[in-house]
This record gives structure tokens, sequence and C-alpha cells, in this order.
């Protein structure tokens, strides 16, 4: 582990930029995955055009020609050859923004890779949102109409394709943004110098960028009319669309088990000396019961989209009950992936809520245990669940009621969590820094969504609500309070800890006092319309159901909460480049990525640190949690004040 | 504990406040059927609970962040409290309990709409893109209406003929998937509507293009209208155009051919009759019996010019062949 | 990932990172065929299963077994630094996963009463002995590059953490035959 010093910070032609040459490798790749195809339907004595097929195969060169050319095949190919490489991989540095465009090894510049990325497709997500919601602001086709033609697809068509993309993108950026939390974070709390395996991280974070292009190429072939849960037999007969639609989760699933496993031996393997588990940071241990659910779980919707898209390349019958097949079997398959999923979009979420709430609070956090602990009881029985996504589908009717009480039990550790939230903050001394109201704000909003779900766990009443706006409003209200709203939090948190700059205070307060309002006026909007009788993915609704002014409600909630987005953007951009100067420990944080230098140097802690105390002891004269500089004679009791720069 | 009390205080009078309110705005559409009784209990259940645990969550929280509040310029710590054990354990098992009770009660009210009366009125109810159709076995009655008679248990067989649709009538409550191609897989649904009048059926499940619009009345009447409406429906017309024109709407041609000239999904059916039909493969026909007959059965065999293979290959299976007639001779007289 | 110029101590620190992470890789692969076994008997039950030649089938398996057996001996081989042990244990080894692999997709497959459009029968076979060839051929492909810096002499007695990983996915890929064979072969009776 020598320090290379020799690599010099280079501008970088533009050819040289992973995005740039992963691209133009793919293209060819692309056109010779096709032609193979057509040749060999040719000699097969077939017609030649074969679009599921030809796309398929060539999506799939594609893709590893863009990983090749992004440069993140290379070590691994020389490793093959028998070449000596070494254990910390170097990528040409480069300046200013084109760095994060290129290849990197560096957890931290991968995770702002991820946070970005997760940013972009935000946004093109919400703005299909908002295409759709002005459609539904109204009853009565407004502008989708089905005589109307929009990128080759019909109005109704086209509705139902960017709802789809809507809900599948949305996805994408919730397990691109737990993916940026966890790779920025883990490493830097637990003190270690970088993942376990960084060449797979980031092949992992590179895998995402041809899956998103597959994603929004949907749009252009034909679209897809399933939804982002792809039911056969319909996802059987739709357009060439779902083929790239099935590719493109199939990826990013594949980049989310890889980042997964190296979280998981990240955390397992290089913990600082000292740091024991029950003396992590707390975030750490969402992160690691997330990777265990990303690790396992996401094989399974892997597997039933590439069995959805055998049926549509040779015919196969799965679930096709002509041919012997049961539908019932997809759907069980899909949610034993897509169940636990859901936890995986929230527990880094409610992760940096409880990293939080001790910082602004001053306060320990109450029952750390119980709270760690949560998490792993909510990762596990939630893979007990996944039938109730199914009480309607006809499945086997025995399962209906076992189901039942296995998902209202999670209801019991995710109430460890608030209660132990509430603790936390009773009694403290608050402040209200942007962070900390992200925080709150996500508490209250992941409260709704949280008590939103027993309705649905019960039966009887998801009779009713099943496929509903009720089901639409539950779970914005999750992801919002689960992820949205803690990952702004997180950004604004950290954001000196990466730019070394500061937010703009005012900005940030603007953005919350838009986006809380407007959220619950969505949210609890969606949730009587659904009570009330409309139904999910409708392009049009009968204004007989009188639910036509809250309807326009909702669309107007979902524009400010678009406009509140861009604040925050706004806020981004103009803080990274003008914003004030950070001082190191801005929050007066105990976790160790707070002692050291922002932005984080390159190879985090020079020297590796001991732990010898509790994470959480605010308050507690006397406490350290780490010491920086074990080498050095222990400094006896430090007073709190020795703590780094605390700064006011 | 003086701000325990407080904040108690004010958690009763939100809570309160809150059921108040929600009995002031519209939540649940009219009940009409014996089984939406108990799952409407346990709607107002579950409301009751949530509406509580909300109000105890966020006031708490918002007392704290009104009351707790750091000075300015105060740069020591809070108390220092680590956490309560039996604080924890009394949060984890009054949950776990209220949990179980609601599963308990749960199983209890789903029972309730699965009860089976002896004699229930069997409708098989099809799907298909994107019309509903119902076969009344026992009247021998294929309509696109469901007509109840009220304060009857009605039992319905559920299937699809391509993908899987939902059936739902939300003043009903109870939803069933219908899964493709019936058999093993057809699913029933029992239904016994208790308030006359005039709801829709609306398909719960995305199935393609017309998803949004897949709705059929649902028509809860008294018993003496039910019988009339039977007579009406089971003397069948003799006229073979007219038996053609009700298939045209009962096995959901309509769905995607209309009668006036304009395109739909597939062609329309207006003034085809005897003309010239160009193909996609380049080759023609003249529009007659056999073509038709042959387009019915074996929908991809040729494919219209302009459009795509979207008929359902098995739209036919339960047409007989003087019912393909019947719609032939309809298709004749559109001329 | 290897490393001549790191100490041994080193070496051991960085395999045994190595080590936890693939045996996570083979938890995570092993739930495919976890999944496509539960697939099997949802769609076809215990009573019925594809209509399979017995011949074929018991051949193939009892050629990955022992082909299992002498990607032990070349792991051991390793071990003691025996290098032309290790060469000629690891070619057998692939010789013996090719001949699987002709057994399978060019013998069975191709005398299959079925295409992979009849039915689940024909759905379920090719697929499920489509994705256990395929990791075969990975693992197959693995064991000709372990070969190639065999010869170039890069594992040594207390260096040889690649060869490991080969055999260990061996021998997975090995397990869930053991598992595929008796789904495909034995259980139930023979439908179309
Ligand atoms: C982001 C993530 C997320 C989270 C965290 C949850 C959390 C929960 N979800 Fe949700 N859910 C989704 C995302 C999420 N869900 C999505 C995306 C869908 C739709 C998929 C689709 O079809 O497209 C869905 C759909 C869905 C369904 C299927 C509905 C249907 O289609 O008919 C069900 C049914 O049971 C359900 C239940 C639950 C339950 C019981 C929880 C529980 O985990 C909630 C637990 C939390 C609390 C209960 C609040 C706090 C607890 C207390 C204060 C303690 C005391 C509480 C009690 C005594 C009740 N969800
Ligand atoms: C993290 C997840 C997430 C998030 C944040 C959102 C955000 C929003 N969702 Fe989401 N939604 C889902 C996940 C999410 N959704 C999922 C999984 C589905 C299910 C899909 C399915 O059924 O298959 C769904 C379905 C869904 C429906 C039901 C559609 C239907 O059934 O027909 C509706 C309807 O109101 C809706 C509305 C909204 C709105 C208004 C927002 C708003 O909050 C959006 C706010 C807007 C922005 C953030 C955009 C800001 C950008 C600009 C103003 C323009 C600038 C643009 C560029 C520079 C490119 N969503
Ligand atoms: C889901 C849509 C759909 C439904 C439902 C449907 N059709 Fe069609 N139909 C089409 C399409 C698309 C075509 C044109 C392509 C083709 O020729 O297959 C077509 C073509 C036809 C033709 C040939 C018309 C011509 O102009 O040559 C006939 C006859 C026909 N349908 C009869 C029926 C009958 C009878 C039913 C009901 C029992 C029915 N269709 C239901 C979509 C549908
Ligand atoms: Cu039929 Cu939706
Ligand atoms: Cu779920």
């Amino acid at each position: 582990m020598t320090e290379t010093t020799h690599d010099t910070i280079k501008t970088p032609g533009v050819f040289s930029i992973s995005f740039v040459r992963g691209t133009l490798f793919m293209i060819p790749a692309l056109l010779i995955g096709m032609g193979i195809v057509s040749g060999v339907r040719l000699l097969m004595g077939l017609p030649a055009w074969n679009p599921n097929a030809a796309w398929t195969l060539g999506a799939l060169f594609g893709t590893i020609a863009f990983m090749y050319g992004a440069g993140t095949l290379n070590d691994w190919l020389k490793l093959a050859n028998g070449e000596d490489i070494p254990e910390h991989p170097q990528a040409a540095r480069y300046k200013g923004i084109a760095r994060y465009f290129s290849i990197s090894f560096d957890h931290k510049v991968i995770g702002v890779q991820y946070a970005f990325t997760s940013l972009v497709l935000f946004l093109i997500a919400g703005l299909f949102a908002l295409i759709f919601r002005t459609e539904l602001a109204f009853p009565g086709l407004q502008f989708l109409k089905e005589n109307a033609t929009i990128v080759g697809m019909n109005g109704l068509n086209f509705y139902n394709t960017i709802m789809s993309l809507h809900g599948i993108v949305m996805i994408g950026a919730t397990l691109l943004g737990v993916g940026a939390m966890s790779n920025y974070l883990v490493p830097l709390m637990i003190g270690a110098n970088d993942m376990a395996f960084p060449r797979l991280n980031a092949f992992a974070f590179w895998l995402n960028v041809p899956a998103a292009i597959w994603l929004v190429s949907t749009l252009f072939l034909g679209g897809f009319d399933t939804g982002w849960t792809g039911y056969p037999p319909l996802s059987q007969l739709a357009p060439l669309g779902m083929q790239l639609f099935f590719l493109g989760v199939y990826f990013i699933g594949l980049s989310s088990i890889l980042g997964s496993l190296n979280i998981i031996v990240t955390i397992v393997k290089l913990r600082a000396s000292g740091m024991n588990y029950f003396r992590m940071p707390i975030f750490v241990w969402t992160a690691f019961a997330t990777a265990i659910i990303g690790v396992s779980a996401t094989q399974l919707i892997g597997l039933a989209f590439q069995l959805v898209m055998f049926e549509r390349l040779f015919g196969m019958g799965f679930f096709t009950p002509s041919e012997g097949g049961n539908p019932i079997l997809f759907q069980h398959l899909f949610w034993f992936y897509s169940h636990p999923a859901v936890y995986v979009f929230i527990l880094t979420g409610l992760g940096v809520i409880s990293e939080l709430l001790p910082v602004f609070s001053r306060k320990p956090l109450f029952g750390y245990r119980w709270v760690a602990l949560s998490s792993f009881a909510i990762a596990i029985v939630g893979f007990l669940v996944w039938a109730h996504h199914m009480f309607t589908s006809g499945m086997e009717a025995y399962l209906r009621v076992p189901f039942m009480y296995s998902t209202l039990l999670v209801a019991v550790p995710t109430g460890v969590k608030f209660f132990s939230w509430v603790a936390t903050i009773w009694e403290g001394k608050l402040s209200f820094e942007t962070p900390m109201l992200f925080v709150l704000g996500a508490i209250s909003i992941f409260l709704l969504g949280g008590l939103s779900g027993p309705p649905n766990g019960v039966v009887s009443t998801d009779l009713h609500v099943q496929d509903t706006y009720w089901i639409v409003g539950h779970f914005h209200a999750t992801l919002f309070g689960g992820f949205v709203f803690p990952f702004f939090a997180a950004i604004y948190y950290w954001f000196p800890k990466f730019t070394g700059r500061m937010y703009n205070e005012r900005l940030g307060k603007m953005h919350f006092y838009l986006m809380l309002p407007a959220f619950y006026l969505q949210s609890l909007g969606q949730m009587q319309v659904g009570l009330l009788g409309m139904r999910r993915r409708i392009a049009d609704y009968d204004p007989a159901l009188g639910i036509d002014t809250t309807q326009l409600l909702i669309t107007i909630a979902g524009y400010l909460i678009g406009i509140s987005v861009l604040i925050a953007l706004y806020n981004f951009v103009l803080s990274a480049r003008r914003g004030e100067v950070a001082v190191a420990n801005p929050w007066r944080s105990r976790s160790p990525e707070w002692q050291i230098a922002s932005p984080a140097p390159e190879h985090n802690y020079d020297e590796p640190f001991e732990v010898v105390g509790e994470p959480y002891d605010y308050g507690l004269e006397g406490s350290v949690y780490i010491n920086m500089h074990p080498g050095r004679p222990a400094p006896g009791v430090a007073p709190l004040s020795a703590e780094p720069a605390a700064a006011d | 504990m003086k701000h325990l009390i407080a904040a108690g205080i004010l958690v009763v009078l939100v809570t309160v406040g809150l059921i108040f309110g929600m009995g002031q705005i519209r939540l649940l559409p009219v009940a009409a059927s014996a089984q939406a009784q108990p799952i409407d209990y346990m709607f107002n259940l579950e409301f009751i609970v949530i509406v509580f645990l909300f109000s105890l969550i966020v006031v708490m929280m918002v007392y704290s962040i009104v009351v707790f509040r750091r000075k300015r310029g105060d740069t020591t710590d809070a108390k220092h409290v680590e956490g309560n054990t039996r604080l924890e354990v009394v949060w984890t098992a009054i949950p776990l309990m209220t949990v179980l009770a609601f599963a308990y009660l749960g199983s209890w009210s789903l029972g309730e709409t699965t009860r089976a009366d002896p004699k229930p009125l069997e409708v098989n109810v099809i799907a298909a893109q994107w019309v509903w159709r119902f076969e009344y076995p026992t009247l021998g009655i294929v309509s696109n209406e469901l007509r109840l008679p009220v304060d009857k248990q009605v039992l319905l067989h559920l299937w699809s003929t391509d993908v899987i649709h939902s059936f739902w009538v939300p003043e009903f409550r109870v939803k069933q998937d219908a899964l493709p191609d019936g058999g093993e897989l057809t699913r029933d649904l029992r239904i016994t509507p208790n308030r006359i009048g005039e709801y829709k059926v609306r398909c719960a499940e995305l199935c393609g293009l017309k998803h949004s619009f897949m709705e059929s009345p649902v028509i809860v009447m008294a018993q003496a209208d039910f019988d009339a409406w039977v007579a009406e429906q089971t003397g069948e017309s003799a006229d073979p155009v007219e038996r053609g024109q009700k298939w045209y709407t009962t096995y959901g041609c309509n769905a995607c051919h209309s009668l006036d000239g304009t395109p739909g999904v597939g062609p329309s059916w207006k003034g085809i009759y005897g003309e010239q039909v160009k193909f996609t493969d380049g080759t023609s026909s003249v529009v007659d019996d056999n073509y038709l007959y042959e387009s019915i059965r074996n929908p991809a065999l040729k494919i219209v010019q302009g459009y795509q293979n979207l008929m359902p290959a098995n739209v036919a299976v339960d047409l007989t062949d003087d019912k393909i007639n019947d719609i032939i001779r309809f298709i004749e007289s559109l001329k | 990932m290897t490393t001549q110029t790191t100490s041994l101590a080193d070496y051991r620190r960085k395999a045994s990172i190595n080590r936890f992470g693939l045996w996570l890789f083979i938890i995570s692969d092993f739930l495919v065929f976890a999944g496509l076994l539960v697939a099997r008997f949802y769609l076809m039950g215990a009573q019925t299963r594809p209509e399979v030649n017995q011949l074929v089938g018991l051949a193939v398996t009892i050629i990955l077994l022992i082909s299992s057996f002498f990607m032990n001996r070349a792991e051991v081989a390793a071990t003691y630094n025996d290098r032309k042990a290790f060469l000629n244990n690891t070619l057998i080894t692939i010789i013996l996963g090719v001949i699987f692999l002709i057994g399978v997709v060019g013998v069975e497959w191709q005398i299959a009463p079925f295409k992979a459009s009849d039915g689940v029968a024909g759905s379920l076979f090719y697929t499920m002995t489509g994705f256990h060839a395929f990791h075969v051929l990975t693992g197959v492909i693995f064991l000709i590059i372990l070969h190639r810096n065999g010869r170039k002499g890069l594992y040594t007695a207390g260096r040889h953490f690649p060869v490991e990983a080969g055999a260990v996915y061996w021998h997975f890929v090995d397990v869930v035959w053991i598992l595929f064979y008796p789904a495909l072969y034995l259980i139930g009776e023979a439908v179309l």
C-alpha cells in the first residue's frame, strides 16, 4: 500500500471520458449483435428481421461493449491474462467535473456518480409524472387522445408507457440513490479507505448507465403497457419496448446485487479496530440490512424477467395457461423480490434519520441496539410477506391469512424506530437547519405511508383498495418519507463533506417548506380518490366518481413538488461553486467522517483510527468515540471541547 | 413529567379532532352489498387506529419542536439519556398485540365476505380486452350488463380470454382478478347486493390499451324487475342480423370494430362486405362469407393492411359456427 | 486479486476478503437455481416431469461428478506446489466439463422429443439445463484461464486463491446439477 504520488491531475480529451467512450463502443456493438441475429435467422431460413431477438442480442452486446469502452473491464482482463495489477486501482485523475464522468475507483467519487445519476433519473421520471398528471387533471382525455400520435404511439399507449416508465425510472433512481449513500458513507464511517472491491464497485455503477439508456429507449421502440410490474400474459403481448424494459431492469438488478455484495464484505471485513457491530454508526446497520436483501432477493426478479424474455423469444410457456403455465407463478417470483425491495428503498433513508437526529438534538440515539436490530427484523420479516400484493390475484386461497399475519408483523419493528426517534428528540436541544427539517418531515411522511400499509395488509380491506390510488398514495408516502426526504437531508447534511462548501440555507428552507405541504396534498389526495373508486393506471376516469377537484389538486401539488426540486438543484449548483467555505465539522458531529478535512482526502484516513467509545454519547462528559491517532499516546480523558473544530 | 402530560392531552385533542374531521369528508362510496359491511367495519376501525397513531407521534414531535428548541448560542449538549429497555419492551409489545388483534379481525371479516349462501345465482364473468361478458348458465342469457336481483347472493365464476383483468365494483367493495383461459384458473367471488341502483364494474388490473375504459353497467334490481328482464332476454330473435348485432356486443367485437366507418384497433365493419380487402403481405381478397369466417376463427392468418395483429387469437372460442354465421349476416347488413 | 509484490500476510488478508465475497456470490447465484426449482415443481408438481433420455442423463451426471474429483485433485496439487499435477488435473476437469456440455447441449437437446416452445415441460427443461450449461461454460472458461496462468507459474502453495475460487465455483455448479438431475430425470412420470 505504498502511496502513489506520481498521478497528476489531467485535463481529459473528450474521447477519454468514460461515458463518451462507452457510448461510442456501444453503438457498433448494438449493430453487430443485431446483424448476428439476422444472419443466423437467414441461415435457418427464417425471415431475417425479428425485432425482439435482434434488439435483445444487440443490447446485450451493446452493454458489454459499453462496459469495456468505459474501462471497467481493463484490470480484470489483465488479471485473466496473468498480468499484475495493483491492489488499489489507479484511474487517471481529471480536473473538475470531467472526473465524475470518467471511471474512478474511489468510493467517494463513485458515490457522487451514483447520486448524480439518481438525480438525473429522478428528473426524467418526475417529468413523466408531470406529463401524465396534466392529463389526469380533468376528466376526459385532454391531449393523450386515442387519435393523437406521440413518438409513434397513440395517446393511450403513450399514457401507459410514460406511467410505467415513471414507476420504473423512479425505482431505478431510488436504488441508485441508496447506492450513492451506501457507497459514499459506509467506508468513511467504518474507517476504511475504500470498498472491499473497488473495481467491482466501479463496474456495478457503470452498469447502470446502459441500463438507464435501455429503459428510456423503450419510449422510442413502441413503448410498453404493463406498469412497472410487467405481469404476463400482458407483457408477452406487449410491443418491443417491453423487451428493453426487461433488459434494463435486469442490468440495474445485477448492479444492485454486485453493489450489495461489496457493501457486505466491506462492513464485515474492513471495520476499524475496536468498532464492533454495536459501535458502528447506525447508518451502517441499515446499509448492511439493505445489502443483505439486495444480494439475495434481487436474483428472483432477474429470473422472473428472464423467463418472460424467453417466452417472448422462444415461445416458451411458463406463464401461459394454454401451454400448461401459470401467470400466478410470475407474481410469486416477482414479489419475492419486489416486496423486500421496498425495504431496500427505505432502510438507508431511515438510517439517515437515525444518524442525524442525535446530532441536531445533541442527545444520544434512544435505544441504539433496538434501532439497529429493528432494521434486521424488518429485513427478515420482509422476506415473508410478499404475497400481500396478491390477495386478489387468484393465488392459492389458503395463503391469504398467513400472509396477512406476517405482513402486519412488520409494523412492530418499524414502530420501534418511530418511538425511538420521538424519544431521541424529546427533551433534546433541537436546532432546525435544512437537513434536520427534512429529517423531521421524513418522519411524519413515512409515518403516514407506513400507517396506510396495514389496511392493505388486512385482506378484507385490501379487497377494496387493491390496485387503486389508495395504494398509489401509500407508496408515494413511504417512498417520499423513506427515501426522497432523507435523501435530500443527506445531500444537504454531507454537502460540505463532498464539496467543501455550505449549501444556501435560505434556498434549502424554501425547498422544504414548498415540498412538505405539496407532498401532503398529493398523497392524501391520492388516498382519498382511491378509496372513492379511482383505479390505478388509467388515463381517464369516470366523472361520476365525484373526484375532479381532488384530481386537480393532486396535479397542482405535483407541479409544486417539481418546482421545489428545481430550487434544490439550483441551490446545489450554485453552492458547489460559490457557497461559503465549510468548516471541518459544521454540525459538531462525533462521526468519524467529520473528523477529517472537507472535501474528504482521496485516501480517507492517512492513519487507521481506533474506536474507543460509543457513537452517540452526546452530553456525556468526557466521552470519546474514536481516537484519530492511536499511534500517539492516548489523550487521556479528553474534554468534550477537544472534539475537533466545534463550530457554532 | 409536566411535558408528558401536556403532550398527552394534546394527542387526545388532536385525535378526536381528526376523527371528527374525517367524518366530514367523503371517504368511501356507498355500500351496496352485504360483503361491504364487515369491510367497512374494518375500515372504520383502521382509520381510528391510524389517526390515533399519527397524532401520537406527530404531536409529540411538534411538541418537541416547539418546546425543546436550542437557545441561540447554546453549545452545550442535552441530558444524556441512552435508552430505556422497559419502554422499548412496552412499545414493542403493545403494537404487537394490536396487529395480532387486527390480523384476527381481518380473518374474521374475510370469512364473513366469503360466506356461502345455499342457493346463489350463478353467473360466468368472462373478461376480454376490453369488454365484460356475463353469462347466466341457468337462465340461458348472455349479456354485457350485469343485472342482479337485490338481496340474493350471486356466485361469480371469473375468467378471461386473453390477459389478466380484475372485477371490481367499488360499491360492493370486493375485488377478484380474472385469469386467462379459465379451467383450473377459474376464480369465484360471492356478492350479495343489498341496495337497488346502477353501478359500474371497473376493470382494476392493467390490461393494455383501453384498460381505462373497461367498464360495464351493473344494475341491481328488485326480484320482480329482474324476472321481467330474464323473460325479455330469453326470447331470442328469429332474425340472424339482429342476433348478429347482439353477438357483436356480447362477444366484445365492439371494443375494436366500429359500425360507422371509423377505424379503431381493428377495421370498421361498415360496408366491407363484398369489397376488396388488402393484406399486409401484399395479397388481397374479396370479403365474403368464407373470408369472414376464416378471419374470425383465425385472425392472425391474414392481417388487414394498416392494422396490426392485435385481434385475440381465441376471441371466437366461445362462438359456435351458427353464431359466427349470424355475425357475418350482420356484417353483410352494414353495406 | 493477486499481486506478487505484496507480503504473504497481506495476501492472506486480501484472500480472506475475496473468499468472503466469493461465497456471497455463490449464495446469491444459488438463489437463481432455487427459483428455477421452485418454478419446476410449481408448474409440473412431483407427479410429472419432462420426457428425457435416461442414458444421456446418467452419463453426463457421472461425468460431472468425476470432474469434481479431478478439480479437487488440482486444488490439492496447487497447495502442494505441484505444478505438473495441477495442470494435468485442471486439464482433465476442463475436458470432462466440455464433454458434459456436449452431452447436454449437443446430444440431449437434439434428441429431446420436444421443443422449447412445447408447453411447460419443454420450457422448463431447456431453461434449467440451459442456465446450468451456461454456468458450466463459464466454469470451463475460468479453468482455461487458470490453466494458462498456472503454466506461467503464477500460483504457489501460499498464493493460489484463484485456484480455490475456480474449485469452489466448479463444485457449486456440480451441486446444482445434483439437485437438477433428480428434478428433471427422476421425480415423477414423464410427460411430453
Ligand atoms: C417504499 C417503500 C414501502 C414501504 C416501507 C412499505 C411498507 C408497507 N407496505 Fe407497502 N407498498 C409499496 C412500498 C412500500 N410499502 C409499494 C411500491 C407498493 C405497490 C406496488 C405496486 O403494486 O406497484 C406497496 C403495496 C403494498 C401492498 C399491496 C397492496 C395492493 O396492491 O393491494 C400491501 C399489502 O399489504 C402493503 C403493505 C405494507 C405494509 C404493511 C408496510 C409496513 O412496512 C408499514 C409499517 C409501518 C407502520 C405500520 C407505521 C409505524 C408503526 C407504528 C407507529 C407502530 C404501531 C402500528 C400499528 C399498531 C399498526 N404495501
Ligand atoms: C421514488 C419514487 C417516486 C416518486 C418520487 C414519484 C413522484 C411522483 N409521482 Fe409517482 N409513482 C411511483 C414512484 C414515484 N413517484 C411508482 C413506483 C409508481 C407506480 C407505477 C406503476 O403503476 O407501474 C408511480 C405512479 C404514480 C401515479 C399513478 C399513475 C397511474 O396509476 O396511472 C401517479 C399519479 O398521480 C404518480 C404521481 C407522481 C407525482 C405527481 C410525483 C411528483 O412528486 C413528481 C415531482 C416532479 C419532479 C421531481 C420533476 C421535476 C422536474 C421538472 C420540473 C422538469 C425538469 C426536467 C428535466 C431537466 C429533465 N405516480
Ligand atoms: C382486441 C381487438 C379486437 C377484438 C376484441 C376483435 N377484433 Fe376483429 N380485428 C382486430 C384487428 C386489429 C383486425 C385487423 C387485423 C387482422 O386482420 O387480423 C381485425 C380484423 C377482423 C376481421 C377482418 C376485417 C376486414 O376488414 O377484413 C373480422 C371479420 C373480425 N376482425 C371479426 C371480429 C369478431 C367477430 C370479433 C368478436 C367476436 C372481433 N373481431 C373482435 C381486432 C379485434
Ligand atoms: Cu381489463 Cu383492465
Ligand atoms: Cu409489499
